[in-house]
């Protein structure tokens, strides 16, 4: 935006050749050396758009519009949005932004939109709703895979699968295992005709803390935030380590720094300044 | 005058809630924001009555009308009473519909200039104030329809009661930028040394001062104004006189210093050549403005408006150190406590005025790549660090500071050695991982004018890790940043003992 050119008559210190003078240069006559930098002073014009906010700010005040800063409603340089264009979330601090999604975004199933924990708990949860094999195959052999990584253990039912969870790696009985597909049926077609994807998810699941245990839960985790910011904390998560909400460090550890940079990108074409 | 103690919003309306205010502002900024980009800006200034708190545009547009040629009509048959109708008149011609229904009448406008030119005194401070809100209109073809009146106006400058002579001015700055015809025949008439006399007989009465600065800067904001209009102004008394005026008078307060300080970043802005501004030692003074105002802002005082002073007295140090012969940088910008102002500067603005802190890191940058000192001043005083804080911000601010640290690295090998002790090779393993490419380029050239200063450097880059940074740009899409890792791999790094023999870095 602000690159100084050499040789225009505007700047008039850039035609020393090599630039500046100064004692860092080092191989400047070396074949190939590609380093040009010279320091460079930049004169702005009048209609230049690095003083449009100021000449903005001029008028707003010659106009009676100026608001001093206290006065103003301040939006720091750090808060933005998520970008999901239906989710109305907003942060104020990268952590806070990486937790949302890595909770409510990232593992999302393509075909009925609800929001997994993780990649894990997303291929399962793909492999025993979504896939007709499975089914078929359930009729005949053990296919419900302990949710505990590691473990290995199959199950015929989803029932089986839970009693095994709570007897043997102790989660509790009240935990949000899978709920029979005939139950969620009303919410599931109400999520499929809303064309609003994961923010829609959010809201069924939000709204479905107020459902009595019995109802049945999801395998997937309630992605309220609050419930989020709890399970986040690895103290507290310890007990259900493997299935609790957005623990990444349970998963395969390779994959973390990629995803922290993807979230980064994210997060940086949000940056939003006043 | 304005007093900026009493912030008005044109917006305001009783019963307005603070979304409802928050949403017009964010709607004339939008509009002022659009007209900038179409090199459209102007504004027109509104001179209240005293017993007036507000603008108030009440009236139903029919009764204006009809009042407007009812008073015509009295005013011109004549007789007792002219006083109070005039007095009516100015009022009624705030509404902009009112002002079209007078203007069409016969003779009216002459009418007018019959009471500002006549002998009744309190009849010419009406038909001023008439005039005034004529001027004010959003139609252009009202200010012509003005332009007999303004020798007169031009006439009143000096010599009259305070209030009148601001009328006259705000009238004559209004009036400014609606046509280029309404400019000519104002400069022909002699606008400039008109106001430029007043400001030199007026410089104790700081509303005239303030009256006059809007004047000249709406003079100047023109698009010819380089051509035709500043060479005038540059070779009248003005430059000298608002430089006198800049200082701030605290009782007043801000405004007039404010205007008189644009008036000066225009003329600034608009001229390569500034040795006229730099012979009167604005760079001096401006400089020393903005290291007493990065004083205050540093204690917490955050007067109201101040950052509208602020900022043109930054674009002047800016263009003005960039005009600046080298041999009289010293004289006009030695103080080296600017640059702990313009960082104070660039830290306080980061969230409330961003662009304003993108300005300040501007300055910066013109100073450390013209002076020496102001680089071994930022070292000394170990304002390295907070700069360096700032290169994750983005939207221009990281790149100038990038530059302002690479100006450093240049001036001289010491002062490389200081930078690489601040921890900048560190950021630079930060900076290098960017997606801007102009970032990562200054991030090489910073990193090879480090190395190069001192031994030891390459190691302690490779020993943070920044080998496969490197290695990752000889992939990059952009040949200048190939070439640049490249270089740095090859000649520099490779030979560091840290980098194995297996060719992969011992980290």
């Amino acid at each position: 935006m602000l690159r100084p050119e050499p040789g225009r008559p505007e700047s008039p210190r850039d035609a020393r050749p090599g630039g500046g003078g100064g004692e860092g240069e080092g191989e400047e006559g070396e074949e190939g050396n590609p380093f040009d930098f010279a320091p460079q002073p930049v004169r702005l014009h009048r209609d230049h758009e690095l003083f449009e906010d100021g000449d903005v700010l001029r008028h707003l005040y010659l106009q009676d519009l100026y608001v001093s800063e206290e006065a103003e409603d301040k939006r720091a340089v750090s808060e933005f949005a998520c970008h999901f264009s239906s989710c109305s979330a907003v942060f104020s601090s990268l952590e806070e932004y990486e937790h949302h999604y890595n909770s409510l975004h990232r593992h999302v199933c393509c075909s009925c939109r609800r929001s997994l924990p993780s990649a894990r708990l997303l291929d399962l949860h793909i492999q025993e709703w979504h896939d007709s094999l499975f089914t078929i195959l359930a009729q005949r052999q053990d296919m419900y895979q302990c949710l505990v990584e590691g473990c290995g253990q199959k199950f015929r039912t989803s029932k089986h699968r839970k009693d095994h969870l709570v007897r043997i790696h102790k989660y509790p009985p009240d935990f949000r295992f899978d709920k029979t597909k005939k139950n969620r049926g009303t919410q599931q077609t109400k999520g499929q005709q809303q064309k609003d994807t994961a923010m829609e998810v959010v809201d069924e699941v939000c709204e479905g803390t107020s459902d009595p245990p019995e109802q049945g839960e999801s395998m997937e985790t309630y992605v309220c935030e609050e419930e989020a910011a709890r399970m986040a904390t690895p103290a507290s998560s310890e007990e259900h380590a493997d299935v609790s909400a957005a623990d990444p460090s349970t998963e395969s550890p390779s994959t973390e720094p990629p995803k922290a940079r993807f979230s980064y990108r994210l997060v940086f074409k949000q940056v939003r300044w006043k | 005058m304005w007093r900026l103690n009493k912030v008005r919003h044109k917006a305001v309306r009783h019963g307005d809630s603070l979304e409802e205010l928050k949403l017009k502002r964010r709607e004339h900024e939008r509009a002022l924001r659009q007209a900038r980009r179409d090199r459209q800006l102007v504004s027109k200034r509104l001179l209240l009555n005293d017993d007036e708190d507000q603008p108030e545009v009440t009236m139903d547009t029919n009764t204006g009308e009809q009042d407007a040629v009812g008073l015509f009509l009295k005013l011109q048959h004549g007789g007792l009473g002219r006083e109070a109708h005039l007095e009516a008149l100015s009022k009624v011609l705030r509404d902009p519909s009112a002002q079209l229904a007078f203007l069409k009448q016969e003779n009216s406008m002459h009418l007018l200039v019959g009471f500002l030119t006549g002998s009744d005194a309190t009849c010419r401070l009406q038909a001023v104030r008439c005039l005034h809100e004529l001027s004010h209109s959003p139609h252009a073809s009202v200010s012509s329809a003005c332009l007999p009146a303004t020798p007169y106006l031009l006439t009143y400058l000096s010599g009259q009661s305070t209030k009148f002579s601001e009328l006259c001015l705000y009238t004559l700055g209004n009036l400014c930028p609606d046509s280029d015809a309404v400019k000519e025949k104002l400069l022909a008439q002699g606008i400039i040394p008109a106001l430029a006399s007043c400001l030199e007989n007026q410089r104790h009465n700081l509303a005239v001062v303030e009256a006059v600065g809007f004047t000249l800067s709406q003079f100047l904001q023109a698009k010819n104004a380089a051509e035709k209009i500043i060479p005038a102004v540059l070779a009248s008394s003005l430059p000298s006189n608002l430089l006198s005026v800049l200082t701030p008078d605290p009782k007043f307060g801000l405004a007039p210093a404010i205007e008189c300080a644009w008036c000066l970043h225009y003329l600034a802005c608009s001229m390569k050549d500034n040795r006229e501004l730099l012979a009167h030692g604005a760079l001096l003074q401006c400089s020393s403005l903005l290291v007493s105002l990065g004083g205050a802002v540093a204690e917490g005082n955050k007067e109201e408006g101040l950052e509208l002073f602020i900022c043109p007295l930054l674009r002047c140090v800016g263009n003005l150190l960039s005009s600046c012969p080298v041999k009289e940088l010293s004289t006009q910008a030695g103080d080296v406590r600017i640059v702990a102002a313009l960082c104070t500067l660039v830290q306080a603005f980061l969230q409330s005025r961003p662009a304003l802190a993108r300005e300040s890191a501007w300055v910066l940058n013109n100073l450390t790549a013209l002076s020496s000192a102001s680089c071994s001043a930022l070292l000394t005083l170990n304002l390295v660090p907070g700069l360096m804080k700032l290169l994750p911000f983005s939207q221009g601010i990281n790149t100038m500071i990038l530059r302002i640290l690479a100006n450093i690295a240049h001036k001289k090998k010491h002062f490389c050695a200081q930078l690489t002790r601040c921890g900048l090779l560190s950021a630079l393993c930060a900076t290098l991982k960017m997606a801007d490419q102009e970032m990562v380029t200054l991030s090489m050239d910073v990193l090879y004018m480090l190395v190069v200063g001192g031994p030891q450097v390459a190691e302690e880059f490779v020993k943070q890790g920044g080998f496969p940074l490197l290695e990752a740009l000889q992939y990059n899409g952009e040949g200048a940043i190939r070439r640049r890792a490249t270089h740095l791999l090859e000649r520099h790094l490779l030979s560091c003992s840290s980098y194995c023999s297996e060719n992969v870095p011992c980290s």
